[in-house]
């Protein structure tokens, strides 16, 4: 009997325990996704949802706050109270935004990095039956076009108008009137207004267009990733090809929080995306979407710095912002 | 081919599917009729879910919430004069003055055939003309996409109500509303603050704009109070009033396989162009608007034939036609299917899994529906004094759960002003909502045809497809004219 109860009294220290020493998480936290629902990001945000909930102990509820080009979500958490249950799905144009257009998005640095999730590679890719088989020979198309050559884009400060102009600008063309851009909203539009032949080229997230460049209706002419992608081996990076403002760009995936997150909370998430990161749903479900985990390779603030001072540059050179 | 159609129904039939099936349906059904729930929430939230489920399953509960959310969007639209989802706001012009005569069972019935022939008929499209359909899709630029908008926009005329002139200042101020927030190239319009830089949700708006108002006129006109509730009356649609309608259910069914083949269109704007054709052709076209059944029909077999169309162009091309379609292809990729031409090709037993499956929640939709109606027909008998605050408070959670947004909750409070004031000055209410979702896809494929021109607006008439709709918009644009010139004369007629 007094060992029964020795077990019980054990076992109640045992549950109750480090319910007392660990506070954090005690209800579910949400996951600000800033883009709607469907997208890479969306994806991606469901999927560490997903991974993290049993490693966290608490349940991870995914939200869609989309509009203002990602600003919308952001601003939200941003401005969200720093005790670690409202968290943001940041992408690169959390970055990017601020270095384009400073006066109406949330500052770069508005945030607790709470670590690096994913790279995810872009592509340039026109239809399988135009004439170019290079980068090469598109750009000294889009030269002679004199601006009549169409490229599709979220619009152009988006990370995928960006890519585009990055390249002109590589080639010592007008990244803002050498092509024009026609924009459309998400990665399924952008890909069908060059399946259609209503542009000539686009240079955005490789999701959206791995599966007609699988099926031959597409052709790709370039990453834009720091490697190659394994599913493409023959087609080149910006970077190799010697890009320099182009081979610089990348999408990418992190987890941010409100600035000011506390000791207790940015541990736990530490110790949390450490476990992630080797989870296998984690790892398969990036495979999926075509993209590579990163969860621990990079650290966060300097990247994020890093890729603010980019964009800041390419914003002037392409001159959005004076000089 | 028959051996894996055989294989493929085997491994379809099974308890499970057919449960996930019932359960999304119904969910679905549910859900739509629930006003500010929308079909989209509900796939959304499936969505973890699927991530345990195998391909097949997974992607038949996420279609079948969908229809159910399209046609449960027609229940509280006929009884409340809410429409569940924005697809069946044209369902509230007929089914409403249905349901106040005292016809609400006929009318949800008749939504409910309507919808379950067009979603047939959709996923047999689905079935044996997915290769065409996509690929005329494809062949929709900017200039036709442009083009067929504007001909939906003439449906304003239609539904206009007693004056032309009232519906044209209402699809005015529709156009305006639109426009708020950030445009595609990035400059902000009327966004005095971060909210509005984000645009108007089209929720708050139909929801404010058909549902407060009624509430308003209960409190303010007191003397014009009803005592009695809606009576259900007679249940049945007859023989003969489903063979009237069945020219409008057939056409409606093809006009939505068709504009649902095409990627942005969707469900509502298809239920606007097959209402818009349905008044101009039909002999009761008069009545429509007053509680013509017909209308319902052209309404609910256009928005559910949009449904099973729009997984065409997410099959054959992987393209995502909506935000439904959208969190589909997501689950597709999740489950390491990728939709595409090679779809067809590596996993052609799932897509006839899937399509068989379809056709099977198509007679679901059926069941489900004609349980749900049961249930809901009740709320005709609750008085309206208390019906009607009961449902402005469904939908201010509603719209709150959408986006835990208070600035939803606000514009859907403001709308329900600007409503009432429409209703005193006599200015119909569809216009508007009408022009608000067709004016974005207009100036957005205007500006896109005008910047790969380079400005020059020849773009608009240069091909096959534009040249159609052009002469489609003059044809109502005369008839249109001829009417209101024919009443002119004979008003004066009148008065002399």
């Amino acid at each position: 009997m007094k060992k029964l109860l020795g077990t019980i009294a054990l076992s109640v220290v045992a549950a109750t325990g480090p319910a007392v020493a660990q506070t954090y998480p005690d209800q579910a936290v949400t996951l600000v996704v800033p883009y709607g629902p469907g997208g890479a990001s969306d994806l991606a945000g469901r999927a560490l949802a997903e991974t993290a909930q049993p490693f966290l102990g608490q349940p991870v509820t995914v939200m869609n706050k989309p509009g203002a080009g990602g600003m919308n979500g952001a601003r939200s958490v941003s401005d969200a109270e720093p005790d670690g249950y409202t968290l943001l799905l940041a992408r690169v144009g959390m970055a990017l935004s601020p270095a384009v257009t400073p006066g109406n998005a949330v500052a770069w640095d508005a945030y607790t990095f709470l670590g690096a999730l994913e790279a995810t590679p872009m592509i340039l890719a026109v239809r399988a039956d135009a004439p170019y088989d290079s980068v090469e020979e598109l750009v000294t198309a889009i030269g002679e076009s004199e601006g009549r050559m169409t490229y599709a884009a979220s619009g152009a400060t988006a990370i995928d108008g960006f890519t585009t102009q990055a390249l002109l600008a590589d080639n010592d063309l007008d990244p803002l009137t050498a092509a024009t851009l026609v924009p459309y909203k998400g990665g399924g539009a952008l890909a069908t207004a060059l399946l259609g032949g209503h542009v000539d080229f686009v240079a955005m997230a490789a999701g959206s267009l791995m599966p007609h460049i699988e099926s031959g209706d597409l052709k790709a002419l370039m990453v834009f990733a720091p490697k190659r992608m394994d599913t493409l081996p023959d087609v080149a990076t910006a970077a190799e090809l010697g890009y320099e403002k182009a081979g610089q760009i990348a999408g990418w995936s992190a987890l941010y929080g409100p600035k000011g997150l506390s000791e207790e909370v940015t541990a736990k998430w530490q110790d949390v995306l450490a476990k992630v990161a080797t989870d296998e749903k984690w790892l398969e479900l990036a495979a999926k979407r075509g993209s590579i985990s990163t969860i621990g390779d990079v650290d966060m603030s300097d990247y994020a710095q890093s890729q603010y001072t980019l964009f800041h540059g390419l914003a002037k050179d392409f001159g959005y912002l004076p000089n | 081919m028959l051996n894996e159609i055989l294989s493929a129904l085997v491994a379809v039939a099974t308890l499970q599917n057919l449960l996930i099936m019932i359960a999304g349906i119904w969910g679905g059904v549910i859900v739509g009729a629930i006003p500010g729930m929308t079909g989209t929430m509900a796939v959304t939230l499936a969505l973890p879910f699927t991530f345990y489920m195998d391909p097949v399953p997974s992607i038949l509960l996420l279609v079948a919430l969908y229809k159910g959310s399209t046609y449960g969007g027609s229940v509280s639209a006929i009884l409340i004069k809410t429409p569940g989802t924005a697809s069946a706001a044209c369902t509230a012009l007929d089914g409403y003055p249905l349901a106040q005569q005292g016809k609400a069972g006929k009318a949800l019935n008749m939504a409910l055939y309507s919808s379950v022939t067009g979603d047939f008929i959709s996923n047999l499209s689905l079935i044996f003309f997915a290769a065409p359909l996509a690929v005329l899709a494809l062949h929709i630029g900017p200039p036709e996409f442009f083009m067929l908008m504007l001909f939906a926009l003439t449906t304003v005329a239609g539904v206009s109500g007693s004056s032309l002139l009232m519906g044209l200042v209402s699809a005015a101020l529709g156009l305006l509303l639109a426009t708020v927030g950030e445009d595609m190239y990035g400059s902000f319009r009327f966004a005095f603050t971060p909210d509005m830089q984000a645009g108007l949700s089209i929720a708050p708006v139909l929801i404010g704009l058909f549902a407060l108002p009624e509430l308003i006129k209960l409190v303010v006109m007191r003397a014009a109070k009803k005592e009695e509730a809606a009576k259900l009356g007679a249940q049945h649609v007859t023989r003969a009033e489903f063979m009237g309608s069945l020219k409008t259910i057939l056409k409606g069914s093809v006009i939505g396989s068709v504009l649902g083949a095409i990627p942005g269109i969707g469900p509502s704007s298809a239920a606007f162009f097959s209402y818009g054709e349905a008044q101009r052709s039909s002999k009761n076209g008069a009545n429509f608007g007053k509680g013509e059944l017909e209308g319902i029909a052209a309404s609910e077999s256009a928005n559910n034939g949009a449904c099973g169309a729009t997984m065409i162009p997410l099959l054959a091309l992987g393209v995502p036609g909506d935000v439904i379609t959208g969190v589909m292809l997501g689950a597709f990729m999740i489950q390491g299917l990728t939709p595409g031409p090679l779809l067809f090709q590596t996993n052609i037993h799932e897509v006839y899994m899937l399509l068989i499956g379809m056709l099977v929640s198509s007679v679901l939709l059926f069941f489900a529906g004609k349980i749900t109606m049961r249930m809901f027909a009740k709320v005709s008998l609750i008085p309206q004094t208390l019906l009607t605050p009961l449902v402005l408070l469904l939908c201010i959670f509603g719209i709150y759960s959408i986006a835990s947004s208070p600035f939803d909750v606000a514009v859907l409070l403001v709308m329900g002003v600007v409503g009432f004031a429409m209703f005193l000055l006599n200015i119909p209410a569809a216009p508007f909502l009408i022009a608000f979702i067709l004016g974005p896809m207009l100036e957005e494929n205007l500006r896109r045809a005008l910047a790969i021109s380079r400005g020059e607006p020849a773009v608009l008439l240069s091909s096959p497809i534009t040249w159609v709709f052009a002469a489609l918009i003059a044809f109502v644009l005369f008839i249109t004219m001829r009417r209101e010139i024919q009443k002119f004369i004979a008003e004066r007629r009148v008065n002399q």
